[in-house]
């Protein structure tokens, strides 16, 4: 298999990628670790004809426990002991990223910007032809859910449920200027698979921020695959919850791999925060959020058998962590 | 054909010039025009892990890497792991307990197990396991595999 | 009894690593794709889209006036059909007034590069009737409007129709105690080799053409190409590089091989052809989506009084080997149980899908599954251990089955008996807590195919050439095709220990049409059993010529001497002997480099009915496993934590080759339980890549014990039979029964995935059954 012919750009400070961007759009991808980009490009998924590489671009490299640089390798993260003590659920989520090749060379930008997938979209350039394209790809129409205006590629990276639940924020360039916003506001809950996240014309994400109180939280993340390597989550449930005694103090619990995009359940969470927390809660928070989710048939397993997962780890999550004892 | 920039790889040890466009994959690179053909094509997506090579010593995906970002920098093949005709302990190790059998996938085995005996030589069973969980093989079941690479460590019995 | 070696044997019967091991472990081994030639133009070819059309025009001339490419082929120019199977030549290089499935190839490009080629595909315009679209093969087997092909039965898509009936079927369920039912649906599973398929032909100013192609039977491909091509057998040359894995996926000549060549026969350049992983999927060739009907009838001791069985096999697209398929999904049953009466109905039906084919355990599994789940379900209505009935059923020695199988050795009861032991099964079976449980699967398969395929019984099968030099070396040659199972391995250590040298004093030459004499592949699992039987026989004749100089050497009989390590001495002895190299160079004098050849010819076995050949085999091998499982009995998700698997080869020659395919089994049986498929909507396959295609990852397997208990076989080479193919039919029942015993549910759709597990989970309580069964 080859690449299309492109031109690559390997800007070195984010002033000059931002630069590259205002000349070169809309016709480029930004390329980070390219586990995702080059598989797509190569089964010519909506390829451009400029690739302006991350790589040497050093502000992106930053990496403290506070601060992860987009261009930071999962790997990395990985094998970080500090963490996994303090951010188990991220430490969880990287480690469940398809497989340490990959990890090897993917990021934490590219994890949060991960292309949505869908049986129909990530096939090559000859089965897409054979069907009939689709929204998402050279086509006008959905193969999930018939109809032409909106696409329902799944939200598949692991990271962003669980720094959700974490607290972290996202800091963005433009060529407006920098801004910060909640790593749920990056994620489009109005768009679709095609329409997922609120970055304007050639924004790039510089760098998640985790707040010093992520430290002091329960968290998990727990992933649901056909292979316990590999495969993009059919379900990714992220929990976290902070316990005074025998009072829940704070709770959060974010899912991606079923929707167009990774979501958070506040309506649901907040309410318990201040209670105790038994069996009977715990089931009702995995029963509300179950009832809620909308998974489609686009990925390995059956929705229905996704949705009612949903309830089970949600269940699961929570009972664990509320068994746990002390915050870290 | 789009303009091709020259790149100045150390392969296996040795400083090589290389001209190449811009789309150029590092497999292709490797395999294509600088024959070396031990680095192998499973998948061309970066599922089977047949391709992987070490880029300053961290095993890659040489399918889903563009050749300009070995620039500057240390690539390792499997022709490059051990030094002459004698076979380094993992390669090595990999015959003896019959790791290989019809050897596609080996030389991706090889340089994951290289990359982590190098990081862990005392790797565990579990980490042996982690670690090759993005290499398929479809003949062994892995069991030998993963015999071979704890037999490979430094000071074990085997 | 015990399969030590006898003390002359120094390699056989040990651990024996692989003579080419050193090449892979270090990327020197080749495969098809690390060659080159010279002036090598790449080859692409363009497949349909549609699954079932009429083609009515192909217009290549855009393609052929482009720079760079210098071939455009369609269908016309070689439209002669080739098959596996003489009877059911029905494929074609290049499709030929019809598509008949979504990848079936239209047009055939060599260009300068890959993307001229592409180019060149894309500038191809066709014009096509579609055609209607059959998919689901039940209902494929009346008159059909546009039947896929021409031949099919009556105007329907019935590829092949096998009725087979033995005994008195009706009656056994008239007097039985006890009968069961099973009736179970097989998704396709495929092959997922690593290594794509890769072909380079070229031909050259002397007539001659040369293909290096990626296969497991180069005869067949050679007998091909020679049809196709109108070229004799002896201006082809076919050379079999590394094959990096073929489980029975390169066991058919292969459309684009012949393809290959023609291109560059019209271009007088070589051509390389290398597969894309999807081009792999929809050649597939794999194993056949299957669904089967057992009934199972009993007397009240669990005796077996008859078996009734119906089968319906998808076929896709093409023929391939689907007429053996088809009766072995009935014979496959046969074994390892004594059976008085059988009753088999099994159809093969063409579909607009890519065509299935041999997979490793051919035609065994699906009906193996089945059966042996019936067995469970039948021995607990019965009230007996699983074991035991086994044990009451068991297929003795020098016995023959209701369908003339001609059985020698089996050791099926010391597999039962070493693996009830080994696995603790009587403290575990039934006594485990809810979610956990063992279960017991077991099964035969053939040690080779009695028949050769495309010429009489009588021809050999199997030859094997030696030549010696003066150096001292020895080098074997064969067209058996090692494809990662260590043949290379065992013809080398054979010969090695016949004539008492060291291993590395022997190089195996191997595959080249030009200097090999014909083996006729590597399926059916027949290798270890003929070609080792001809490795023997040459190295024996090798032998008596290097005795023959050591009498003339030593004065003494030839009867008193033996053979010792490197060296011939004089029974009780020892300073009295002569070295190889001193034999040897005796045996040279006044004839050069000695040569020797051994043959090997399957025996006159087998019935005399119609399709009483399927199945037979010069020897059967025999499989006991015990599974124990864990279930996560609200997610579905389970463990296959360990498998004792008991295993009658007659006597294993290489432990670490046999062990490697009992593992190497285990996983891709344990695939097909757990989640492999070819996951089809319709006519198109939505998973054709090694992400979507799920093969298991090193977590999933469980930990292996191999019991390996099989006594001598009479026939087999140092009393060995096969193990590349049996070890896989006992797994899959295995663990569907240990499924059983841990949560109490049957599982009848294959694969069993976390969801199905649980919906039948769900079912059994909706039912208000409990758990326990026995």
């Amino acid at each position: 298999m080859h690449l299309d012919p492109f031109e690559l750009h390997r800007p070195a400070t984010v002033d000059e990628t931002l630069a590259l961007a205002r000349e070169l759009a809309p016709g480029f991808d930004y390329l980070a670790g390219g586990t995702d980009l080059l598989p797509n490009y190569k089964m010519h998924l909506n390829v451009r004809p400029h690739l302006i590489a991350l790589d040497r671009v050093s502000e992106l490299q930053e990496y403290s426990l506070d601060r992860l640089g987009a261009m930071v390798r999962l790997a990395d993260l990985d094998r970080d002991p500090q963490i996994a003590r303090h951010y188990p659920a991220l430490a969880e989520a990287v480690h469940g990223v398809a497989t340490p090749l990959v990890r090897a060379s993917g990021t934490v930008g590219g994890n949060l910007l991960v292309e949505t997938r869908c049986f129909f979209f990530n096939q090559s350039y000859f089965w897409r032809a054979s069907l009939g394209f689709c929204l998402k790809a050279d086509g006008d129409r959905c193969h999930v859910v018939p109809q032409k205006e909106k696409c329902y590629a799944t939200f598949s990276g692991d990271l962003a449920p669980a720094l959700m639940v974490l607290g972290a924020s996202v800091e963005v360039a433009g060529p407006e200027g920098r801004r910060t916003l909640p790593i749920e506001q990056l994620y489009a809950a109005e768009g679709d698979g095609i329409q997922r996240v609120h970055l304007r014309p050639g924004e790039l994400v510089v760098a998640v921020d985790l707040p010093p109180e992520g430290r002091h939280l329960h968290s998990t993340y727990r992933k649901l695959r056909a292979r316990p390597s590999y495969d993009f989550p059919e379900l990714g449930v992220a929990v976290s919850l902070r316990r005074e005694a025998d009072r829940l103090t704070g709770l959060d619990v974010a899912v991606g791999g079923l929707e167009t995009y990774p979501r958070r359940f506040p309506a649901i969470t907040q309410p318990e925060v201040g209670q105790t927390l038994d069996s009977e809660g715990i089931g009702r928070i995995a029963q509300a959020i179950q009832s809620a989710v909308r998974p489609v048939h686009n990925t390995a397993y059956p929705p229905d058998y996704r949705k009612r997962m949903t309830g089970v780890f949600v269940r699961r999550a929570l009972t664990d962590l509320w068994a746990a004892r002390g915050a870290s | 054909m789009t303009a091709q920039t020259v790149l100045r790889v150390q392969i296996n040890g040795h400083p090589v010039e290389v001209p190449a466009p811009a789309e150029r994959i590092l497999l292709d690179l490797l395999r294509e025009d600088l024959n070396l053909t031990g680095t192998k094509r499973g998948c061309d997506l970066g599922t089977c892990g047949c391709c992987t090579v070490l880029i300053d010593g961290r095993p890659t995906l040489s399918c889903l890497t563009l050749a300009a970002m070995a620039d500057g920098r240390a690539v390792t093949t499997v022709e490059g792991v051990s030094a002459g005709p004698t076979l380094h302990p993992v390669q090595k190790a990999f015959v003896e307990h019959g790791a290989t059998q019809c050897g596609f996938c080996t030389p991706g085995f090889v340089m994951t197990a290289v990359a982590l005996l190098r990081e862990h030589p005392h790797a565990s069973r579990e980490q042996v396991m982690d670690a090759i969980s993005g290499n398929l093989c479809r003949c062994t079941g892995y069991t030998k595999i993963i015999e071979a690479i704890l037999a490979a460590r430094p000071g074990s019995s085997h | 009894m015990e399969a030590a070696p006898p003390p002359e044997h120094r390699l056989l019967g040990g651990s024996i690593p692989y003579v080419e091991g050193p090449l892979k472990v270090a990327g020197r081994a080749e495969y098809t794709d690390d060659l080159k030639r010279p002036g090598m133009l790449v080859g692409k070819l363009l497949r349909a889209p549609w699954p079932h059309a009429k083609l009515l025009r192909i217009d290549v001339s855009k393609a052929r006036a482009m720079p760079g490419v210098y071939s455009v082929l369609t269908g016309d120019r070689y439209p002669i059909p080739f098959g596996v199977l003489p009877i059911t030549k029905d494929e074609t290089a290049i499709a030929v007034d019809r598509a008949r499935y979504i990848g079936d190839i239209i047009a055939a490009v060599a260009a300068q590069d890959e993307l001229t080629a592409e180019r060149a595909l894309a500038a191809i315009d066709v014009q096509v009737e579609q055609l209607p679209e059959y998919t689901d093969p039940r209902m494929g087997r009346t008159r059909v409007e546009a039947p896929i092909h021409e031949k099919g039965l009556n105007h329907s898509n019935i590829q092949k129709e096998v009725v087979q009936h033995f005994g008195d079927v009706d009656e056994a369920f008239r007097t039985a105690a006890a009968t069961v039912r099973v009736r179970a649906s097989f998704a396709g599973v495929t092959h997922a080799f690593t290594e794509p398929q890769c072909t380079i032909a070229e031909a050259t100013p002397d007539g001659r053409l040369t293909i290096w192609s990626s296969t497991q039977v180069p005869h067949y491909l050679h007998r091909s190409l020679s049809e196709v091509l109108g070229l004799p057998m002896h201006r082809i040359r076919v050379i079999k590089p590394e094959v990096g894995g073929g489980f029975g996926g390169k066991s058919d000549p292969l459309p684009h091989e012949i393809a290959c060549a023609a291109l560059a026969l019209e271009t007088g350049r070589p051509v390389k052809i290398l597969f894309d992983r999807d081009d792999v999927f929809y050649t597939n060739h794999g194993r056949h989506p299957t669904f089967n009907d057992v009934r199972i009838a009993a007397d009240a001791d669990g005796h077996l009084l008859g078996y009734d069985i119906e089968a319906v096999i998808e076929g896709g697209a093409w023929s391939s080997f689907g007429t053996v398929t088809t009766y072995y999904n009935g014979v496959m049953a046969m074994g390892p149980y004594r059976l008085p009466n059988f009753r088999y109905k099994g159809q093969r039906v063409f579909t607009n899908r890519p065509p299935s084919g041999a997979m490793r355990a051919h035609g065994g599994t699906n009906i193996r599954y089945s059966v042996e789940v019936g067995l469970d379900e039948l021995a607990e209505q019965l009230k007996i251990d699983p074991f035991d009935l086994r044990v009451r059923n068991a297929l003795p020695p020098n016995s023959t089955t209701i369908n003339e199988f001609r059985i020698t050795s089996t050791s099926f009861l010391k597999c039962l008996s070493a693996v009830r032991a080994r696995s603790g099964w009587a403290d575990k079976w039934g006594r485990l807590p809810y979610g956990q449980g063992v279960g017991l699967g077991c099964g035969f398969y053939i040690s080779g195919s009695n028949s050769p395929i495309h010429f009489t019984p009588k021809m050999p099968q199997c030859t094997v050439h030696l030549k010696a030099d003066m150096d001292g070396g020895i080098t074997v040659h064969c067209m058996q095709a090692d494809i990662g199972q260590g043949s290379n391995t065992l013809l080398a250590a054979i010969v090695a220990e016949v004539v008492g040298v060291a291993l590395d004093r022997v190089h195996v030459s191997a595959v080249d049409s030009d200097i090999t004499p014909v083996d006729i592949g590597s399926y059916s699992s027949r290798v270890t059993f003929m070609m080792g039987n001809a490795a023997r026989r040459a190295a024996e004749g090798l032998r008596d010529r290097l005795l023959d100089a050591t009498h003339q050497l030593t004065g003494y009989p030839r009867d008193a001497l033996q053979v010792r390590f490197e060296r011939y001495e004089v029974d009780h002895r020892p300073d009295v002997g002569v070295s190889y190299m001193d034999a040897l160079h005796q045996a040279m004098q006044g004839t050069g480099a000695l040569q020797s050849t051994g043959s090997y010819t399957s025996p006159p076995v087998g019935g005399t009915f119609k399709g009483a050949r399927a199945g037979t085999a010069p020897a059967y091998s025999f499989a006991a496993y015990v599974a124990q499982v864990a279930v996560d009995a609200e997610t579905g998700v389970y463990a296959v934590e360990k498998v004792w698997a008991a295993f009658d080869c007659g006597r294993p020659l290489n432990r670490l080759a046999v062990e490697g395919q009992i593992h190497g089994s285990i996983h891709m049986g344990l695939g097909q339980l757990m989640g492999e498929s070819m996951d089809y909507r319709g006519p198109r396959l939505m998973n054709p890549s090694l992400l979507d295609y799920k093969i298991l990852m090193p977590h999933q397997m469980p930990e292996v014990e191999c019991l390996l208990v099989g006594d001598d076989d009479p026939e087999g080479p140092f009393g060995a039979k096969e193990a590349g193919e049996g070890p896989l039919v006992a797994t899959l029942p295995a663990v569907a029964n240990a499924l059983y015993d841990a949560v109490g549910v049957r599982f009848y759709d294959l694969p069993i995935t976390p969801d199905r597990v649980l919906k039948g989970i769900d079912r059994r309580q909706a039912d208000g059954r409990a758990w326990k069964g026995h």
